[in-house]
């Protein structure tokens, strides 16, 4: 049984093939343009002066408290803690090198920090939301909150050129973000404590809330949920009145970060001279058996499955054993003008990864307990842009081994 | 045999894999709270077994909603009409895309159970989210009906100690999740999920 066991485990490790690059990538959100074509990756327009402009509401909850300051209510000191807060969530991103975010090689690209003092900057129920003013907002009651959610964000994301939003310019491409506003909600269902007040007996009942920002911002940049442990952007937050992570320092302001983290804003916003983190690993994941996908429904008409729908794929630095990046397997997608044709052929492609490293691949099926597209609306749209109206994505096939490959060229 | 028991350990793997992975991108858990069955039935006022109809794109309050309509077969808790309307931030509405992680999205024909609680404006919403979303699917051979919950494969892979680690309900039979259920509202829940 033991050797069995040390088998499965060695079929599940898939060497990477290097082909065809895929339209697959991290757990980046897309939009699908509304002219047709395949799904775009979410991301700001940083050919434009300062794209991100971002500011925060002062308007804090007080009856409930919900905000956690060592800094006294209702004093400049506790804006200040907040404000620092926040200005450390965000150079956790902006001090990831090989990025056009990177506060040092980059240092305009981001804008200023200001203060607003508005509740409603973020939501007002009744006009619109959607300004494309970019706002952190503490004392929000939006009908979006369900009883459990904490906080959420709200990214705006244009459908086609020239799509704008408040004053805000309008967009240079389809997928261009245009608005992005977190809101925490202020009904005392919970606390959220700056890391100094974490520290206090107050503290340890409440959410570390340099962890939401951080969190929540990666959202901001494009980024979905990552399925890699302990990276910032892995759904569940430290339980409350804990932190497990690194605190930023000057010297390392994006050390709470994981590698999957900074693979992904590299990929997002790729530094042109950055010469470390090129390398790419691209391949398939396929059925054991060629013919185990023969009989797997065509998705739509000429269409046929040629590899595994839904499989995580994980990159391991062979060296230290760290998990640096993950990815999901299933599809690609080839645009001619606005007509997209969705191929579901296993692809996968891990993008921005330091050269000079040993990986190992690991790709894990989903065997039938999920369908790709119930945990990314990334993968949930693919069908939407193939030509025709028939296209449907094909079930989780059950039915495969997966084994080993060599590597290939 | 050997044969045998290396298929079985090969999926009992893959299936561990699955927890680990691919619900990352489930739900987004810095912004809930890790509720338990017992914590969600208690704060679901409404639980129904319904099956998605159809979705449709508005705006509200100065929001992008989808909402999803659901004919619903079986009622858990609470009361519901036949059919409900579900409301979840975001969607595609003319120009642009609102994008909202953790909202679970449904398809036309999708059968699912739902934890609900009531909007002001009188339609429904998801308690916790994808937290509160089970899909039912039929088990590979057609016999039996299986539960998965949206966040249910949380878990992940540690490559420091090669371990998985998973929370939720997972590939549950749909009969065993039902007395659950049943067992949470009545205060006598066994484990927690």
């Amino acid at each position: 049984m033991k050797r069995a066991a040390a088998l499965a485990a060695a079929v599940l490790l898939l060497f990477a093939t290097v082909g065809t690059p895929a339209a697959s990538g991290y757990l980046a959100d897309t939009t699908v343009p509304s002219a047709g074509g395949c799904p775009v990756l979410d991301r700001w327009n940083i050919s434009v002066s300062q794209p991100l402009n971002r500011r925060w509401s002062t308007s804090l909850p007080l009856a409930p408290v919900t905000i956690l300051t060592v800094a006294a209510e209702n004093t400049s000191a506790q804006l200040t803690e907040i404000e620092n807060t926040i200005s450390a969530a965000f150079s956790a991103w902006m001090g990831v090198t090989g990025t056009t975010f990177n506060s040092a090689t980059y240092p305009s690209v981001i804008g200023p920090l200001s203060r607003v003092n508005t509740a409603n900057a973020c939501s007002n129920d009744a006009g619109t939301n959607i300004d494309g003013l970019n706002t952190i907002c503490f004392n929000q009651s939006s009908m979006g909150f369900t009883t459990g959610v904490l906080a959420f964000t709200r990214v705006i994301t244009a459908n086609a050129p020239d799509a704008s939003v408040g004053s805000g310019p309008p967009a240079v491409f389809a997928g261009q973000i245009l608005d992005a506003d977190t809101l925490f909600r202020n009904d005392g269902q919970s606390t959220f404590a700056t890391p100094g007040a974490l520290a206090t007996t107050q503290g340890q009942g409440a959410y570390d809330l340099e962890s939401l920002l951080a969190h929540e911002l990666g959202h901001w940049f494009g980024l979905d949920h990552s399925a890699v442990w302990r990276a910032m952007m892995f759904p569940y937050a430290p339980p409350p009145g804990q932190y497990l992570g690194t605190r930023p320092s000057g010297s390392s302001p994006d050390a709470p970060l994981s590698d999957d983290d900074r693979a992904g804003i590299r990929m997002l916003y790729p530094d042109p001279n950055d010469a470390l983190d090129v390398g790419a690993i691209r391949g398939r994941v396929v059925p054991a058996n060629p013919f185990a996908l023969a009989t797997t429904p065509q998705p739509y008409t000429g269409g046929s499955v040629t590899g595994i729908y839904g499989a995580h794929v994980v990159a391991v630095d062979a060296s230290s054993g760290s998990v640096v990046a993950g990815s999901f397997a299933g599809r690609s997608c080839n645009s001619t003008g606005t007509t997209a044709m969705p191929q579901f052929d296993g692809s996968y492609d891990i993008e921005r990864l330091p050269v000079g490293h040993e990986y190992w691949i690991y790709a894990e099926p989903l065997v039938g307990l999920a369908q790709p597209g119930d945990f990314s609306g990334a993968l949930g749209n693919i069908c939407s842009t193939a030509s025709g109206s028939s296209c449907k994505t094909p079930a989780i096939d059950t039915n495969f081994d997966p084994r080993a490959m060599p590597a290939g060229p | 045999m050997e044969k045998r028991v290396r298929r079985q350990c090969i999926r009992a793997v893959a299936k561990l894999a699955v927890i680990m992975s691919v619900s990352a991108a489930a739900a987004s858990a810095t912004t809930i709270e890790r509720m338990s069955l017992v914590e969600l039935a208690q704060a679901a006022p409404v639980i129904v077994r319904a099956r998605c109809s159809g979705n449709a794109v508005a705006r509200d309050a100065g929001e992008i909603w989808t909402l999803s309509s659901f004919d619903v077969e079986e009622t858990w808790r609470g009361e519901a009409p036949r059919r409900i309307e579900v409301r979840l931030l975001g969607g595609s509405l003319g120009e642009v895309t609102s994008h909202v992680s953790g909202v679970p999205r449904f398809r036309a024909g999708e059968d699912v159970v739902l934890f609900l609680e009531p909007t002001k404006r009188g339609d429904y919403s998801v308690v916790s989210w994808e937290q509160g979303t089970f899909r039912v699917r039929g088990h590979a051979s057609g016999a039996e009906a299986f539960v998965t919950q949206d966040t249910a494969s949380f878990a992940t892979f540690n490559p420091a100690t090669r371990q998985f680690r998973a929370v939720g309900i997972r590939n549950m039979p749909l009969e065993d999740f039902r007395a659950r259920v049943k067992a949470a509202l009545q205060g006598a829940a066994g484990r927690q999920p």
